[in-house]
């Protein structure tokens, strides 16, 4: 086959392939989210499997445990965060949230006038920002059956992912040929390791903070304690600006609570502590740092996932591209060491 | 049909105790159990390669050893293609780049079509993890091997030392 031939044909292949997933994207949606929740559960399986455990028995205890937590979660949260949900959906259709935020504005405009604070209307952007999401949650209830319809297929996919996680990867590896073998190896273990430890890290870091603000505002007495915990949580995930995004809504909220500044020192305080903690304790210990992304790159990163898709690219943008980076960088490190003559 | 499936199986399973056989031989695999030895089967990689293919080169990053199931497999040393060795059925190599990614000192080509049992370093670690008493066994007994090839070495080269000092008082000797 000449060399244009070839290329003709690998681009037809590509072109066949992607087309093909794009047909599949829903399917591979589900694929992609199975993995990833697999993937960060493996180690827990290896653990229970070192003490002694059929790889079987090890999946089927870490799925009991994942169960327990879950039932856990929906006995536990679920009741206050759909208190929360429709506290909010009351003060948006009784009016009360266009009195608050007028409130909050006059009160804005008496303390702050002096740092030439004018009138911003809040409350519309407010309500631009809420049609938005408002839009998001009613597709995702639209898709009722579909969610539940995923709520069951991932677990079980998960489950034989883990289960039999290992033997696929070998099937995978087996197709590889000759020439690339032993480089695909090295690659896929490289990556791994370094995946492992930068998603493990990521989603430990967003959970403790996570839960570290829930508890922090639930002590302040801030309404909405688990919806703005849960979000300063993944907030955190974006780099320098993060922090600051996830304590901002918990400042705005006690304001419109309390009608006054009173509790925004304590509330910074607690943030200010929260953050201490991260970066002494629970970065040093989770995140991996040899995924370090250049500050530049993160903020074009974030304004790209979230031109693209919304706030949850926003969220999902800097781990994204830390999946990148380690899946370059070790395909070019690996590269340089093998001679494909 | 019966006799079909019969056959499907009876070969696979003739399959996996040749493989299991083969690995009992490996000094590295000697001492285990038999269970320990399937859970070894389990991870092992199995590769074709037809004549003349090369299975690894010189200098690049190693990742494993291999047994050799079926077939020649030729050690060659580049860049004169000197033949350093011809192993065949059941013998092994590359076991050192189970330990660290050093380049491959050597460039192995099959000498005719094999069948060959990968066991890679990725595996092994995975093999610690999961089962740190099966992971020890292995790593102790490579160490050992390692230990004697060492001795060995040491003895060679103490050999050629006391030769060499032997060459050199004849020389001397000579030149008075």
């Amino acid at each position: 086959m000449s060399r244009n031939l070839k290329i003709l044909f690998g681009i037809i292949v590509t072109i066949t392939v992607l087309l093909f997933l794009y047909s599949i994207a829903s399917l591979l949606k589900i694929l992609i989210v199975a993995a990833l929740f697999a993937y960060l559960l493996d180690p827990l399986a290896n653990a229970l499997e070192s003490r002694g455990m059929k790889r079987s028995t090890a999946t089927g205890i870490l799925f009991a445990g994942i169960i327990g937590i879950l039932a856990g979660f929906i006995l536990l949260i679920l009741p206050v965060l759909s208190r929360e949900i429709q506290a909010i959906q009351e003060i948006m259709i009784t009016g009360q949230a266009e009195r608050m935020v007028q409130e909050f504005e006059q009160l804005l405009s008496q303390k702050l006038n002096s740092l030439g604070f004018q009138e911003v209307n809040i409350y519309e952007k407010l309500q631009l920002a809420l049609a938005s999401v408002g839009n998001q949650i009613f597709n995702l209830l639209l898709n009722a059956v579909s969610l539940i319809t995923n709520l069951v297929i991932i677990p079980f996919i998960m489950f034989f992912l883990i289960k039999d996680g290992r033997e696929i990867k070998k099937r995978i590896i087996s197709l590889v040929p000759n020439r690339y073998f032993e480089f695909s190896l090295n690659l896929i273990y490289k990556m791994d390791l370094q995946l492992g430890n930068y998603l493990r890290g990521q989603f430990l870091d967003a959970m403790t903070i996570g839960i570290l603000s829930i508890v922090a505002l639930w002590m302040l007495d801030v309404n909405y304690f688990v919806l703005i915990g849960a979000f300063a949580g993944l907030a955190n995930l974006i780099p320098y600006v993060g922090p600051i995004a996830g304590a901002i809504p918990a400042i705005v909220v006690s304001i419109m609570q309390v009608g006054s500044f009173e509790q925004v020192p304590w509330i910074v305080l607690a943030f200010a502590i929260i953050q201490l903690i991260d970066n002494v304790l629970v970065q040093p210990l989770v995140v991996a740092k040899t995924v370090n992304l250049h500050p530049l790159i993160v903020l074009l990163v974030v304004i790209i996932g979230g031109n693209f898709f919304g706030i949850l690219g926003m969220l999902l943008a800097v781990p994204a591209t830390g999946v990148l980076k380690v899946i370059v960088q070790e395909t070019y490190l690996n590269y340089r060491k093998y001679r494909f003559g | 049909m019966k006799s079909l499936w019969q056959n499907i199986f009876k070969s696979k399973e003739k399959s996996e105790e040749n493989i299991l056989t083969i690995l009992r031989r490996i000094p590295i695999f000697q001492d285990l159990s038999e269970r320990e030895v399937r859970a070894i089967e389990r991870i092992l990689h199995r590769r074709h390669y037809q004549e003349g293919e090369v299975i690894f080169r010189q200098g690049d990053a190693g990742v494993g050893m291999y047994i050799i199931e079926k077939g020649v497999v030729s050690i060659v040393y580049e860049p004169t293609d000197q033949i350093l060795a011809e192993l065949k059925e059941g013998e092994f190599f590359g076991e050192l780049a189970l330990l660290d990614e050093s380049p491959r000192s050597a460039t192995a080509v099959a000498a005719s079509e094999c069948k060959m049992l990968g066991f890679f370093q990725p595996d092994l670690f995975g093999l610690i993890e999961r089962n740190p008493r099966l992971g020890v066994k292995i790593v102790l007994k490579l160490a050992q091997i390692i230990g004697e090839r060492l001795k060995s070495a040491n003895e060679e080269f103490q050999q050629m030392k006391q030769q060499l000092l032997e060459l050199q008082k004849k020389l001397e000797a000579e030149k008075k």
